[in-house]
């Protein structure tokens, strides 16, 4: 009979034997059960890779580097947050969704390349295996800063992996040179970490290096330039330029994996990921399955025609199939004007007739097609809307020209911008050309040469020209062209600015 | 209301208590109890005073008992009754009378955890004894609670079959969490009360609800929203009894469907709209833009078009009929009953093949192991059946036929996914789901006042989902060539409770403590298959692997919660006028953050009886006159588990050629944008993350006059939440958007009153009345900082606003906000006044382009800038009802029951989304011919604001339901009880609504459907 008595009881201490109250994670990770494995950390570097491709970040490199500029223009129904943008309505600017999701996706992909640098060095990983994805994380972490400081000038700077609640807020950088520093260092980490491998999607020592040209470049002309925050930067311009001569160099000369495409066409075929100049290609494809895995962009770019697929003339006589497109991003015609009529850039680049299956004309410019439109964004095997076209994010002409621009007039850099010159059909440049005058000729070849493909803008910025380039934003103080302002929401809600 | 009661669980457990078997008597006497009416009353304690030596009276009251001497007095108790105690007669026969006790105030009133009377209770909290809604035939007993109970607010939005109901007591206080009360079968809690399909509402003896923090925080950190208590029938001891009860049910529409009955007048509406759009007319007998022929005007007037298809008659059935059949078996003797009950129940849809079966039983068995032990088993299982074949098309146009000359389902162009039968005949979308509760439950009464109760309970559900879309007629079947499912769901609860209840009375001190601790474990598992692209479509998902490989979808989810929770109340008497009560309840919960794991949810009570005191107790018309007073604190824990840990996000990054898995910090919570685009980000954890905090003080008065023949509860409450979970806007550049944490405050205060008057109460005739009155008034005190929580801001008031619930397709807006100061879900929009009759008036009115034309709304500019745009917009309406009002008659003669129920509730706005869309609208449109301000002109393409133009007042009264009854007259023995009764429900409402019904959701939003269904039961009630 007792034992009754007692197995009454036996449900109490059923209750207290039981209890814990801890939660364990099921079916989803965290920093507790991650970083065990290399797959672990293989899994961590791309996800910050993939902060790139979500379309409020990758969308914007057109939306930011091309459309506040002489390029291009919107269609008239696009957005007001598009309208604002293009006609540099700057009071807008704080609340203005596509410069806030630009902000707040360079910190995504910042916190991610964080989480692998702090995560990664402490797990025991195969030294020559950490090295590779750490250096990743560094060039990943510069990237995006460097993207931050062009748009923003001082921002807020995370160095850590955000985790908690009050590791949400950080204070802005003191001045520039506090980021620059912190760039610099993270690109040099990683030129030292990372070994010379191109691989679609993947950054290498070479995408390190010229990204530091990049960098070096920037504070260079920015300062000669007179533009403000950098105009109290330590550090000196012409150590600057040298440093991006001596940085561009080694992308040019240091291995026989990156040079030329010979052909303009190739440089921008989607099926040549791995074409020699592609330093380093965000990487999107037409399997994926949500936008930003896969890529819209050559909507953005193309006119809408009828809806049927259209066929592009190429030189040698075929024809390259694709999609029409949305007629988001117009070009303006005093941009294609200012093209010479023999450069191959507007000839073979951009398009001004469409052909249908049987090859028979379709629509033209002047006509059925509303503007002439690039052709660096074409996938003839689209998938409805789907395609694997991808922004440019480094390319060898690219640093081509950082070297000639930061080397001044010298027959190295001649030779640079007259190969560029040479396989767009045009003659040599005007040689014994004064060094500004050289510079100013070397921003009119990155002009041609670099269109659409995100980079107008801030070379207008560093020259401090875009008052006088950019009729919409004329009339503006030279710090609101600039640097955009920080998002309101940052403003609000980040205690520690 | 609570007046015809029977206390059989308690009289069992007295007896039980009471008697014992000595069988060493000498003398035996017998006899039999009745009432004042002379009507047998069973189950009465016979006692010899001062021995432990007694009996029981069988069924006809008799009884017969061995005393040990001829001189001791014998002691007649039984509940409901006063005792009396008589000497023994020389010839032994005792027949007696009892007279009948105060019944309410005797009434036993469960409180969780133990029971208390009803005159001793300090909190607030209802019981319905389910005999006043038993011959409405429910899937489950939310529904049959609608106004039944005050403070005590049920909403039946949806009719399909087997649907449940929203609960809500005194108010809504989450924003984000439940406002569902916790729902406690027989002190197992089950969660959500809303649809408690697994209790057979025929084996529920009495529902209990605790309303105010004293009550209610016995339940801790899932008290806030209210408790239901379901007791369910315990067998008496007596012979075997079997009951039947049988109802049979046929439901039709309360109102004509509103459609087009004149093809004629449909076209011509519809070409004037289009015209008046700019567009070309559909009805000119041509082909339209994607090939489908519509006849001009002249072929439907001339008859020449020969289709006209009356859809609803093809989508609903007739009436459909539904049945519910309960047979119970019970059974009692000295040491063991048992009580089995078993129950079939369809509900019909009103669409046709939309069925819903449920087929379960449920056993109790309780023994006495030994004088003092008891075991209390019961084990109940409930299958059901979902056929689910709703939202048919009814509404399809009429001129085209249900097939082509082929034979085949006619189309309307190649994107047709609303052929009803086309549906009807391919889709498949069947739901099983099974529900097993057990318990077992050890009771120990130590010594007389000291009671151990240890109860394991443990509940699994399941369901499994079924579905197939064709490739053709469905959307999701169109774009995917034919999409399969299989979908599983399982949980498990499990919690075992062990406490100690203590009575004990020291000369003028009354004691009763409670004490003891549960612990409760939550596990739920589900996964799902997902196959598209089928080669053939016959076996829909029987063979799921048969689809193409590459497309299939597989996932899972898992689900664990733990709390463990320690509990005690204690209450006072003192002279058994002042009474005082102290509840409190730790609950340790998985589910809130590290930094705050444990919660502690304290209250108290006072009430005095007034009517106990000197200067009242001689007022003999006064019965009860008791004033309470109780203040408390309980939690609503409703959050999501794992919403305080770290969450990396999953993606997919396409690296050197190939898709790989990429794993990292930030994790998707949602989009946001246009098109749902832009990801959310969240996945950060918040360590001090907890529950929401309510208090409720309430102040409370008990009154009884004339014998009981009024009674009256009055209760005032004020509750305050805080610490409302909510996720906060975090700053951009720490790659989060999001974060879960505790800000907000709401308060609900109101009034509820309960009146019941016995006018009438003789042996062949009774009339009884109950009024039932309660108001709930909502206000939104905080919803945290314009920034952190991206509030909007009133440009004219300032006001703080965020928008809630879901935005409305035909305004491409929101309707609904939560804005500081106001009552939850307030509509905000435009205002209206009339319709514009010239265009200088719409120029005047601020308008311009297509708004300022004649025939269109005419907004009202609200800030007077002289245009009309967003910031014209302000509160226009608010959902929730004023106060809710029910009265209900009973009316007995001689075999005869009559009861009828009147259910209402007032002030409540209601948006009409379907105000002009309808055959019974649209012809009143605005034309040159008929200048209205009523309605606005046709026009298609018309980009509608959300104005006051949609908002109606949803007041109704309801005569919701209506008994009449018939017991038969049988004498012999072998049928105990029969009776047989008609039953209407929903059988008519009185509203100025223009809709169907204005029963809506919480959100006031009125969606249009079909016709509420009237429902009429024939029911047999059969005891041997």
């Amino acid at each position: 009979m007792k034992y009754l008595y007692k197995l009454g009881l036996l449900f109490t201490f059923l209750g207290i034997l039981s209890c814990d109250l801890e939660e364990d994670p099921y079916g989803f990770y965290s920093e507790e059960n991650f970083y065990q494995t290399e797959a672990d950390a293989t899994a961590a570097i791309n996800y910050a890779y993939d902060a790139l491709t979500y379309l409020e970040y990758s969308r914007a490199i057109y939306f930011l580097g091309d459309l506040p500029t002489d390029e291009i223009f919107p269609k008239n129904d696009e957005g007001i947050d598009v309208q604002n943008l293009n006609n540099w309505q700057v009071s807008t600017f704080q609340n203005n969704n596509i410069l806030n999701n630009f902000f707040k996706y360079a910190y995504i992909a910042i916190n991610r390349s964080n989480a692998v640098l702090e995560n990664v060095p402490e797990a025991n990983y195969d030294e020559q295996f950490q090295n590779q994805i750490v250096g990743e994380a560094y060039f990943l972490r510069a990237w995006n800063y460097f993207n931050l400081v062009r748009a923003f000038g001082n921002v807020p700077i995370h160095k850590n992996v955000v985790q908690t609640l009050n590791q949400t807020s950080a204070p802005l950088s003191e001045n520039l040179d506090e980021i620059y520093d912190l760039i610099i260092s993270d690109c040099e980490k990683s030129i030292e970490l990372l070994g010379i491998n191109q691989r679609l999607g993947r950054a290498d020592k070479v995408a390190a290096q010229a990204l530091l040209a990049k960098v070096y470049l920037q504070i260079a002309s920015a300062k000669e330039n007179g533009v403000s925050q950098y105009m109290e930067m330590n550090r000196e311009v012409n150590s600057m330029y040298s440093m991006a001569e001596q940085t561009a160099a080694q992308v040019l000369e240091g291995h026989s994996v990156y040079g030329f495409e010979d052909n303009l066409l190739d440089i921008y075929d989607v099926e040549m990921p791995l074409g020699s100049e592609n330093i380093f290609l965000l990487s999107m494809d037409r399997s994926g399955t949500i936008e930003g895995d896969y890529s819209k962009i050559s909507k953005l770019f193309i006119p809408y025609i009828d809806g049927a697929t259209i066929y592009l003339p190429n030189p040698n006589g075929t024809y390259t199939p694709s999609h029409d497109g949305w007629s988001v991003f117009n070009t303006q015609t005093e941009f294609y004007n200012s093209y010479d009529n023999s450069d191959k850039r507007k000839t073979e680049l951009i398009v001004d007739s469409v052909y249908n299956a049987q090859a028979e004309l379709s629509a033209t410019y002047p006509g059925a097609i509303v503007y002439p439109f690039s052709r660096k964004y074409i996938d003839p095997n689209f998938i409805g809307d789907k395609t694997s076209t991808k922004p440019f994010l480094l390319r060898y002409s690219d640093v081509a020209l950082i070297y000639a621009e930061a080397a001044g007039p010298t027959s190295q850099a001649y030779d640079y911008v007259n190969y560029i010159r040479n396989r767009a059909g045009l003659n040599d440049l005007e040689s014994g050309l004064s060094i500004d005058d050289f510079r100013e000729a070397v921003l009119r070849e990155r002009k041609w040469e670099l269109a659409w493909e995100g980079n107008r803008l801030y070379d207008l910025r560093r020259f401090n020209i875009v008052t006088e380039t950019v009729s919409e934003a004329s009339g503006l103080s030279k710090d609101e062209a600039n640097f955009y302002p920080l998002p309101q929401r940052e403003i609000d809600l980040n205690p520690s600015l | 209301m609570e007046m015809n009661i029977t206390l059989k669980n308690s009289v069992i457990l007295i007896i039980f208590l009471i008697t014992s078997i000595y069988a060493k008597a000498q003398v035996g006497i017998s006899g039999t109890v009745t009432d004042e009416d002379g009507i047998p009353i069973p189950g009465v304690t016979v006692l010899e005073e001062d021995t432990s030596n007694g009996t029981v009276t069988n069924f006809d009251g008799e009884f017969n008992l061995e005393v040990n001497s001829l001189d001791s007095q014998i002691v007649f108790s039984s509940i409901g009754f006063e005792s009396k105690t008589i000497s023994i007669p020389e010839n032994g026969i005792i027949n007696i009378s009892l007279q009948n006790d105060l019944q309410q105030l005797s009434e036993v009133v469960v409180v969780g955890y133990g029971n208390v009377q009803r005159q001793d209770l300090t909190g607030s909290v209802s019981t319905l004894k389910t005999e006043k809604i038993e011959d409405i035939p429910a899937n489950s007993i939310e529904r049959n609670l609608q106004g039944r109970i005050a403070g005590l607010q049920v909403s039946t939005p949806s009719q399909d079959p087997g649907a449940g109901a929203t609960v809500r007591i005194r108010g809504g206080s989450s924003l984000r969490g439940s406002n569902s009360p916790l729902i406690v079968v027989d002190g197992f809690p089950l969660g959500d009360a809303g649809n408690l399909k697994q209790i057979n509402p025929a084996d529920i003896e009495s529902v209990d609800v605790l309303k105010d923090a004293s009550a209610s925080a016995i339940y801790g950190s899932r008290g806030a929203n209210g408790v239901i208590i379901i007791t369910t029938n315990r067998a008496k001891e007596g012979k075997t009894n079997v009951r039947i009860q049988q109802q049979s049910s046929v439901s039709y529409f309360n109102s004509e469907v509103d459609l087009w009955r004149d093809p004629v007048l449909l076209a011509q509406i519809n070409n004037e709209s289009r015209i008046n759009g700019g567009f070309q007319p559909l009805y000119i007998g041509a082909q339209n833009a994607t090939g489908v022929y519509y006849p001009s005007v002249y072929e439907l007037q001339s008859g020449e078009w020969p289709n006209f298809t009356s859809w609803d008659d093809i989508v609903f059935r007739d009436a459909p009929i539904s049945n519910n059949t309960t047979i119970s078996l019970n059974s009692g003797t000295e040491k063991t009953s048992f009580n089995l009950s078993a129950n079939y129940f369809t509900d019909m849809g009103v669409y046709k093949d939309d069925d819903y079966s449920k087929i379960g039983y449920n056993l109790r068995v309780d023994h006495d192991l030994f004088e003092d032990f008891k075991i209390r088993f019961s084990n109940v299982l409930s299958k059901g059946n979902r056929d689910a074949n709703s939202g048919l098309a009814y509404w399809r146009n009429p001129i085209f036929p249900v097939y082509d000359e082929n034979g085949d389902y006619f189309l309307v162009g190649t994107n047709d996914y609303s052929h009803p039968v086309a549906i009807s005949e391919n889709r498949l979308d069947e739901t099983k789901t099974t529900d097993v509760i057990t318990s077992l439950a050890l009771e120990y009464d130590i010594f007389d006042a000291l009671k151990l109760t240890s109860r394991i309970n443990y509940k699994y559900g399941e369901y499994i989902n079924d579905q197939f879309f064709p490739s053709t007629y469905t959307e999701a079947g169109d774009f995917n060539n034919g999409a399969a499912s299989i979908n599983n769901w399982q949980s498990h609860n499990f919690v075992t409770e062990t406490f100690a209840n203590y009575d004990e009375t020291f000369g003028d001190h009354t004691i009763g403590a409670t004490g003891g601790f549960t612990y409760e474990n939550y596990l739920q598992r589900n996964s799902s298959l997902g196959a598209f692209d089928f080669v053939n479509e016959t076996m829909q998902n029987e063979n799921i692997g048969a689809g193409n490989p590459e497309l299939n979808r597989v996932s899972n989810g898992h689900v664990e919660t733990e709390l463990v929770s320690g509990i005690f109340r204690l209450n006072y008497g003192f002279l058994n006028r002042y009474l005082a009560t102290f509840t409190g309840r730790v609950d340790g919960s998985s589910k809130f953050g590290k930094n705050n794991k444990w919660a502690f949810f304290p209250s108290g009570a006072l009430s005095w009886k007034l009517h106990e005191e000197d200067f009242l107790k001689d007022v003999e018309t006064i019965d009860q006159l008791k004033l309470r007073l109780s203040y408390g604190i309980s939690g609503n824990q409703g959050i999501s588990p794992y919403q305080t840990l770290s969450r990396y996000g999953v993606s997919q990054y396409y690296d050197n050629g190939s898709w790989v898995t990429a794993i990292g910090p930030g994790f998707e919570v949602g989009r946001a944008g246009q098109g749902g685009i832009e990801v959310l980000w969240g996945g950060i954890p918040n360590p001090d993350l907890k529950w929401e905090t309510t208090s409720q003080y309430d102040i409370g008065l008990d009154m009884a006059l004339f014998n009981e023949k009024l009674s009256l509860t009055f209760d005032y409450y004020k509750k305050h939440t805080r610490d409302l979970l909510r996720e906060r806007i975090l700053t951009p550049s720490s790659s989060y958007d999001r974060i879960w944490i505790n800000n907000g405050e709401i308060t609900n205060e109101g009034f509820e009153l309960s009146v019941n008057a016995n006018m009438i109460d003789k042996e062949d005739f009774s009339f009884s009345s109950t009024l039932i009155f309660f108001t709930n008034e909502n206000e939104v005190l905080d919803l945290g900082g314009v920034a952190e929580s991206g509030l909007l801001i009133d440009p004219n008031t300032g006001m703080q606003f965020e928008y809630s619930g879901n935005s409305l397709a035909q305004f491409r807006q929101y309707p609904n906000i939560l804005a500081v100061g106001e009552p939850v879900n307030v509509f905000y929009g435009y205002k209206t006044d009339g319709i514009i009759q010239t265009l200088q008036e719409g120029i005047d009115a601020g308008l311009d382009g297509d708004l300022a034309q004649p025939g269109e709304f005419k907004y009202v500019d609200v800030n007077s800038d002289g245009i009309i745009n967003l910031d014209d917009r302000t509160i226009i309406g608010d959902p929730n009802p004023d106060f809710n009002l029910s009265l209900g008659f009973d009316l007995n003669y001689k075999n005869f029951d009559f009861s009828i129920f009147f259910n209402g509730s007032f002030g409540q706005d209601v948006i009409n989304t379907q105000r002009f869309n309808q055959p019974s609208n649209l012809p009143y449109r605005w034309t040159l011919d008929n200048p209205t301000n009523d309605y606005p002109r046709l026009r298609d393409g018309r980009q509608t604001y959300f104005s006051d133009w949609w908002v109606e007042d949803g007041s109704f009264v309801r005569v919701q339901n209506l008994t009449l009854g018939y017991t038969l007259p049988f004498d012999d023995s072998i049928i105990y009880n029969a009776r047989i009764y008609i039953n209407g429900n929903n059988l008519y409402t009185f509203s100025d609504f223009e809709g169907y019904d204005p029963e809506v959701g919480t959100d006031g939003i009125y969606w249009g459907g079909y016709p509420r269904l009237r429902q009429l039961t024939f029911g047999l009630d059969l005891t041997f």
